[in-house]
């Protein structure tokens, strides 16, 4: 996408995994429902649902959110109907961008399963491996854990879906391990990363609120170390996420070495669209007109 | 999610609540809500989240909202003189004009959506009478803008010493019951009820358009529903409680 801003052509475009994109932005997973696709259009490089499992799932029980200091705590339990009735409806997604889906299972079995028949569907452009949701309990299994875990089901997972481009999207602990084992099973980008594991008190009722995932701007910082870490450990490319809510933010991502960024929590309280707008006026301020030549472009010292 | 930047145009103080007016022309459905927040700019991190409010009332042109400032977020919009607030959102009551009698039942600050409820009832010419349930007398005196409401307080200050039902002399003589208020009231009413029971429930929200999955509500059958586009106008029916 180029847009004319003050006269100036700006390149929003980028390729990922061979994918073009027409923007470097795509919503975090479980962040954009199909009700509120009518807000992005337009905004987005790639489409991303909310995390697909084999079977339905009701999530867990309210309370699932609630805020914090520059961001919330949620607890979802990824609520989904399940991989079968998500392929029924996928369609309800197709904006005319590419269709990036995430992929969750509790064994590594699970995970081959539902990346075979996500591979199989032409329409789902690539498949991201939500390895690391703070909020399932993986039947005892911590396979989300450590790098023999990811590196085992990024294995599978690359076996199943020969020729789909597969991204792995890690969590703060352990990330530059974990990256470099992604990367070594055949992930052909990395998403960093998911919400960090935070707890919320009512000191009232003297209870947990919501035990759950911190998102928001006040795990920004921690997300772009991560994404700062990870893109010098590993030759992939990588999608920031956590804590975009501005233009300038994504700029930082990408300085930080991303190659494409991902919108959550903000969306919440912003339009999107505005981000963007930030984003490309940002570009014509510092008088660059590709957006991709943003990504590992921090100058040093 | 688009949130629009409106000046307040009035603020207002309804015993313990706050009723903030601004121009919203277009149609509203009485049940339905708004995400609002202070404005800031280009947004403000903390309070980060808009918060959830009905419709209090809505005459085609100037929408308000009446809250009760419970935390940093509300005490915030209380003296705000630029709100963010997004669209209508939600599924309201529906209004059937065959009604005989309605009965509209709130409770706390969950009598916020009786007041468009009413106004557009009674456009309908469907006879309705309105029954509030407060803790106490400085919560009750938003009675007053309900003329001729029932009301009950939970320390008996004020009317009937209850809850709302208690205020209520037959809740089985209304052929439809519209309520708003804390889940437990609305179990109540639930279970208390013969006919139509609507109710519109009151549940945590982070994004209020179906993102983020964190409003939902047990329905029956197993499984939860996502208080923000399926409801948060439920028919009592459908919910576990």
């Amino acid at each position: 996408m180029v847009v004319r801003e003050r006269g100036i052509g700006v390149n929003l475009g980028i390729e990922l995994c061979g994918i073009p994109l027409e923007t470097p932005l795509m919503p975090a997973s479980g962040t954009l429902a199909k009700e509120a696709l009518g807000e992005v259009e337009g905004v987005y490089g790639a489409m991303l649902p909310k995390t697909t499992t084999p079977t339905p799932r009701a999530g867990n029980p309210p309370p699932r959110v609630a805020e914090t200091p520059a961001g919330m705590v949620n607890s979802i339990g990824l609520q989904n109907p399940g991989v079968e009735r998500f392929i029924e409806e996928l369609d309800a997604f197709d904006l005319g961008i590419p269709l990036f889906v995430s992929a969750a299972g509790d064994t590594v079995e699970e995970f081959g399963a539902l990346c075979e028949v996500l591979g199989s569907d032409e329409r789902i452009a690539a498949i991201e491996l939500n390895l690391s949701c703070p909020n399932v309990e993986c039947g005892g299994l911590t396979f989300c854990a450590g790098p023999a875990s990811v590196e085992e089901v990024a294995a599978v997972c690359r076996a199943a879906a020969p020729g789909k481009p597969l991204l792995a999207k890690l969590t703060f602990e352990g990330v530059v391990e974990n990256a470099r084992a992604a990367e070594a099973a055949g992930a052909d980008a990395l998403t960093v990363m998911n919400t960090i594991p935070a707890l919320t008190v009512d000191a009232q009722r003297r209870e947990v609120l919501v035990r759950g995932g911190l998102s928001g701007p006040a795990i920004k910082p921690v997300a772009l170390r991560a994404v700062y870490e990870v893109s010098r450990a590993v030759a992939v490319p990588i999608v920031g996420s956590g804590g975009v809510a501005s233009g300038v933010d994504v700029a930082e991502f990408m300085l930080a070495g991303a190659t494409a960024v991902q919108v959550g929590t903000a969306s919440f309280v912003r339009d999107p669209r505005e981000i963007l707008e930030e984003f490309t006026a940002y570009l014509d301020e510092v008088g660059l007109g590709v957006a991709a030549e943003m990504t590992g472009g921090l100058r040093h010292k | 999610m688009r949130l629009h930047g409106v000046p307040v145009e009035q603020r207002r103080e309804v015993g313990r609540y706050t009723v903030l007016r601004y121009r919203w022309p277009g149609p509203v459905e009485p049940g339905q809500f708004v995400m609002a927040r202070a404005a800031g700019y280009p947004v403000a991190f903390d309070p980060f989240l808009a918060r959830p409010f009905s419709f209090y009332d809505h005459d085609g042109e100037v929408a308000s909202l009446l809250f009760e400032v419970r935390g940093r977020g509300t005490a915030l919009l209380d003296r705000a003189a630029k709100i963010e607030v997004s669209a209508p959102l939600g599924r309201g009551f529906r209004l059937d004009p065959s009604v005989d009698k309605a009965a509209l039942l709130g409770g706390g600050v969950g009598i916020a959506p009786l007041k468009i409820l009413g106004r557009q009832l009674g456009e309908l010419g469907v006879h309705h009478d309105v029954f509030l349930g407060f803790s106490d007398a400085p919560t009750a005196t938003a009675a007053e803008d309900f003329p001729g409401a029932g009301v009950a307080t939970m320390d008996g200050a004020v009317g009937t010493h209850g809850t709302v039902l208690d205020a209520i002399p037959d809740p089985k003589e209304y052929d439809a019951v519209y309520a708003c208020g804390p889940n437990p009231m609305l179990a109540a009413v639930k279970h208390s009820v013969s006919g139509l029971c609507q109710l519109s429930v009151e549940e945590r929200m982070g994004c209020g358009n179906g993102s983020c999955n964190g409003c939902v509500v047990p329905v029956r059958g197993g499984g939860y529903v996502r208080s923000c586009v399926e409801g948060p106008v439920f028919r009592a029916e459908v919910l576990a409680w």
